[in-house]
């Protein structure tokens, strides 16, 4: 049974009485937009006015420190302070306003804001981050478990290759979203990704011959042992992190990541090994490739490429690593004096 | 070291002066920050009801085709037909408002922005920076096509290193998953209307010719060695290149390449005849999808053809070896 004219016409009006009230609030989100834009660009600029006159302040406090009374040296402490807390209530305030892309960002993107503007948004980008690493560790994992017992064919060994140059780039451009969010990753850490994907690409285009097959069961492995380190130390380092940040020991941006890091020493001590397996594996592999490149029939470039990416992999992980263990063992023996 | 009281009595004046500058910039910052919920809160509203009023229209044109279709009530006055159309006309004039409202409200991304971007809302929201964005993306693609060129001129007619061309193709795979991420942006940001039959075949486009970079390297690197191995067996003339196509000499070890290379003739022939089927389309007005059309369809019959003769020239040779044997 259709409806009559009349029933369609009473909705209408509802309907139009409901848009108008739509078009209205419309026009004062657009309004509150434009008021925002302004406020953010008022506040952005004033944040840097006010930064740049602090850092004039603090050079004219060092000055006038030397030779100062002890009244006076207590002030200007007390003024120390007093700049050093504004500076971090900056720090916060800016994680809010928009920032500029940094120039890979802006090579890949262009010029999208991708500041998230709340606290809840840039946990559950942080978390889908996490969970994005996660799903596809396992599938590499998975893949390079085929790829190494069942499967043999140069073409599927191209499509994992794929993969890891794909999972590589996307890892690097959601970092750098979370580095503009405020998250604070050490430089190596992201360093490392890029070199990652650079390096599978390169292994990508490796023909297929005696040395890539020599090669290749190595690789496979190597992978496997990556992937499956990785996800131990997930597991681990998120229960860990989610526990010091309860205690409020950890900023709430930090992100689980590949390497060993100072407060990890808290109950993840016995990654370590693991870590320095995986890193010496990958001076293996570097020294497997450059042996390989010694020889006569070896003409391919790729074989001295992958070897030099491993050896900047290895000696980047390696020293991040032992800076870490270095640096507890200095706070250790400091703490051990003043007993 | 000279010290002066002055200096300390200026320090502590700008020092207040900072102090008094720092209250209002924190007060200013938590009226943003106010602000902000509230837009959230607007935008939130604004598309709850945007997605309400779609619902509800829908069904209304429903009711509407019903009433003008019904038998019983085919003696509508006139008045009563005129208010019916009045009604259609203000619900497409409304979906396209919609349209508008919504391109500044921010939207879930598509399945390939959230692969790669995740969650970030990537929505410009006022017209300034849409603008500015595109302009910015055109900018890209000029200066990468620049580069692009003169990186195959430089590959071609000046070195010839593997090394160079494995970068070229590099750059090139890194230029087009770029090139699509920026567009799923522009997309995202409502960037439609014109160009619709355009972004319909881009995708196409842009996968056929990343299967045509791989397909040519592979090709790349298999000939080169072929060629280098017959050459030194002295079977071929130095002179010879690596060739898009497939030749007599090919057969030597290259024939698993065959498949991959019907494989993109096939696509080409696709290519030209999905372009010809969205010339059919009533709204499509621009000349290129004809011509498009038919330069890849003249690419495909050209390779088809040759390659077709080469296989059949191999098997004419192969039976006049079985004949005197």
């Amino acid at each position: 049974m259709s409806p009559s004219l009349t029933e369609v016409q009473e909705e209408w009006q509802s309907l139009e009485l409901e848009y108008q009230k739509l078009q209205e609030t419309h026009k004062k989100y657009l309004q509150k937009l434009d008021e925002i834009s302004k406020l953010q660009s008022s506040c952005s600029s004033s944040i840097a006015r006010h930064r740049k006159r602090l850092k004039e302040v603090s050079r004219q406090v060092n000055k006038c420190t030397k030779g100062s009374s002890v009244d006076d040296a207590k002030t200007l402490a007390d003024i120390k302070e007093k700049v050093k807390t504004q500076e971090n209530a900056f720090s916060e305030m800016d994680a809010f306003l928009p920032k500029k892309n940094g120039l890979y960002l802006n090579l890949v993107l262009g010029n999208v804001n991708v500041t998230l503007l709340s606290k809840q948004s840039k946990f559950a980008y942080k978390d889908e981050y996490e969970k994005f690493k996660l799903y596809l560790t396992v599938i590499l994992l998975l893949f390079s478990v085929i790829c190494f017992f069942f499967v043999s064919y140069r073409s599927m060994d191209a499509i994992f290759n794929f993969l890891l140059v794909w999972y590589y780039c996307t890892l690097t451009i959601r970092e750098s979203i979370l580095i503009t969010n405020g998250s604070r990753i050490k430089g190596w850490w992201v360093f490392h990704h890029y070199i990652s994907a650079f390096l599978s690409g390169v292994m990508l285009t490796w023909p297929d011959g005696i040395l890539y097959q020599t090669f290749r069961n190595q690789f496979l492995a190597y992978s496997f042992y990556q992937n499956f380190v990785q996800c131990l130390q997930y597991y681990y380092q998120s229960g860990c992190l989610y526990r010091l940040r309860a205690l409020g020991e950890r900023h709430n941006m930090d992100l689980t990541v590949e390497g060993f890091q100072s407060w990890m020493w808290k109950g993840l001590t016995f990654l370590l090994p693991f870590l320095f397996f995986g890193h010496f594996w990958q001076l293996f592999n570097s020294l497997s490739l450059f042996r390989m490149a010694q020889l006569p029939d070896c003409k391919e470039w790729q074989v001295r490429m992958c070897g030099l990416c491993f050896l900047i992999l290895f000696m980047g992980n390696f020293f991040t690593t032992l800076a870490v263990v270095r640096h507890k063992m200095k706070s250790r023996n400091q703490k051990r004096k003043s007993m | 070291m000279l010290f002066s009281p002055n200096d300390l009595s200026e320090c502590l004046r700008e020092w207040d002066d900072l102090e008094k500058d720092y209250e209002q910039i924190q007060d200013t910052h938590r009226l943003y920050k106010q602000k902000l919920e509230e837009v959230s809160k607007l935008q939130n509203s604004c598309s709850s009801a945007i997605a309400r009023q779609r619902k509800r229209l829908g069904e209304l044109t429903l009711s509407l085709k019903g009433c003008k279709k019904t038998p019983l009530t085919s003696t509508l006055s006139p008045k009563e037909i005129e208010s019916i159309a009045e009604m259609e006309e203000s619900i497409k004039d409304k979906t396209n408002v919609f349209f508008e409202m919504e391109a500044f409200l921010p939207r879930k991304n598509g399945l390939y922005l959230t692969l790669v971007l995740g969650n970030i809302n990537v929505t410009l929201l006022n017209k300034q920076a849409k603008f500015a964005y595109k302009d910015e993306y055109e900018k890209f693609k000029l200066v990468l096509t620049v580069i692009l060129f003169m990186f195959s001129f430089t590959c071609r007619f000046l070195f010839s290193y593997r090394v160079l061309d494995a970068l070229f193709n590099f750059l090139l795979v890194w230029y087009y998953c770029t090139l699509t991420i920026r567009e799923s942006i522009l997309i995202s940001n409502g960037s439609r209307p014109d160009g619709a039959l355009y972004q319909m075949f881009r995708n196409q486009f842009l996968s056929y010719n990343l299967y045509q970079s791989f397909v040519q390297f592979l090709q790349y690197y298999y000939q080169s060695g072929c060629l280098y191995r017959l050459r030194a067996l002295g079977e071929r003339h130095t002179m010879d290149l690596t060739v898009e196509g497939f030749q007599s000499w090919m057969w030597r070890g290259l024939t698993f390449l065959l498949p991959f290379l019907f494989f993109g003739h096939f696509w080409q022939l696709y290519n030209s005849m999905t372009l010809f089927r969205m010339f059919q389309l009533p709204e499509c007005k621009e000349w290129q999808v004809l011509m498009c059309g038919c330069s890849y369809m003249v690419l495909f019959m050209g390779n088809l053809f040759t390659t077709l003769r080469v296989v059949y020239q191999k098997y004419m040779n192969n039976e006049d070896k079985s004949k005197p044997m």
